[in-house]
């Protein structure tokens, strides 16, 4: 458990960008392997510029009302 | 030696050069060079072992997709990380006193009394800069190795050798144009640094999770410094919103006079 944790907060530390990404991840995986996703495909890129975007911010919001 | 080949594999390598070395760059800049350069130089090993384990069968046998997906990801994750805290530094949400500030603080007073620090190895450079240049390093290699096929058969040999040449041409001037910028990157303020590298990895990481996924970014390559200022200016907005939110949070509490937030524009004007 330990060394779990470790390597949680070796690589990110924080809660909403790692389930955010993963979440992220698997959403594009779908839409470059399910072929009923396809006409998707195309939108990958400005789809993970947003969701970056938005799990930035979502964590920042979090922090923001933390501080509170 | 064949010099169409050689320039195209010069561009293409210098390319993949620069990203991988802008990225070792910062680690150094902003860890410590040590963790920056054991990180190149494992990594230079492993690709050493693969090329010479693999040959020109590194192109079918190497999944350069997944492991695009692989590292970008874990790029996002390190660079959201980078840039969230520094936001908030630059906001004024977190206290610059923190576990890290404190450490950088002893650091000084032991070189304020004139003793040596031995820089230790920081895992988390080591993985940064090995990742970078172990991907990149492929990438030259995949760049080498289809150049170089790309003409006829017969002369496949002396296509890889041309590229080869190319490559490590754009190798060497990369990095001594890298050695010439060293010097003025450390006048640049430490937090400052911290946000560019968040910035930088966020950029690459969204880029290179891109491609593992099939996505092919328009400008190709070029596209990274798009992504960087996309993100700079939204980084520059939430900064904003952050500090509009802490000054109506202040004066709704009525006090006078912030610490935090002062400690904060300090280091943003430093």
């Amino acid at each position: 458990m330990k060394a779990i944790k470790a390597i949680y907060n070796f690589i990110v530390g924080d809660m909403i960008i790692l389930i955010g990404v993963l979440i992220v991840a698997i959403a594009l995986g779908l839409i470059g392997y399910v072929a009923a996703l396809a006409p998707l495909r195309v939108a990958i890129g400005p789809i993970l510029i947003v969701a970056v975007l938005v799990i930035l911010s979502a964590t920042l919001y979090r922090e923001a009302r933390g501080k509170r | 030696m064949q010099w169409a080949i050689a320039s195209a594999a010069f561009l293409a390598s210098a390319v993949e050069f620069v990203e991988a070395f802008t990225i070792v760059l910062v680690v150094g800049v902003t860890i410590n060079w040590r963790s920056s350069l054991v990180g190149a130089f494992a990594a230079a090993a492993t690709l050493a072992l693969i090329v010479a384990t693999l040959g020109v069968a590194i192109v079918q046998l190497i999944p350069i997709n997944v492991l695009r997906l692989v590292v970008g990801i874990i790029l996002i994750l390190f660079g959201l990380k980078w840039l969230k805290k520094a936001i908030l530094r630059y906001s004024g949400l977190k206290a610059l006193h923190d576990e890290e500030a404190i450490f950088e603080e002893k650091m000084a007073e032991i070189r304020a009394r004139g003793e040596t620090i031995a820089p230790r190895l920081h895992p988390f450079g080591v993985a940064l800069a090995y990742k970078a240049v172990l991907l990149e390093g492929l990438e030259v290699a995949f760049i080498v190795i289809t150049f170089g096929s790309s003409i006829s058969k017969a002369a496949t040999s002396s296509g890889i050798t041309s590229a080869a040449i190319g490559a490590a041409i754009a190798g060497v001037l990369v990095i001594c144009a890298g050695i010439l910028v060293k010097a003025p990157l450390k006048k640049v303020p430490e937090n400052t640094l911290k946000f560019v590298v968040g910035i930088m990895l966020t950029s690459f990481g969204t880029f290179w999770s891109g491609e593992g996924f099939h996505y092919d970014w328009p400008l190709s390559d070029a596209f990274i410094p798009i992504l960087a200022a996309i993100f700079l200016l939204a980084s520059y907005l939430l900064v904003t919103l952050l500090k509009q939110q802490k000054r109506h949070q202040l004066a709704a509490a009525g006090a006078p006079h912030d610490i935090v937030s002062v400690e904060a524009q300090e280091e943003v004007r430093s």
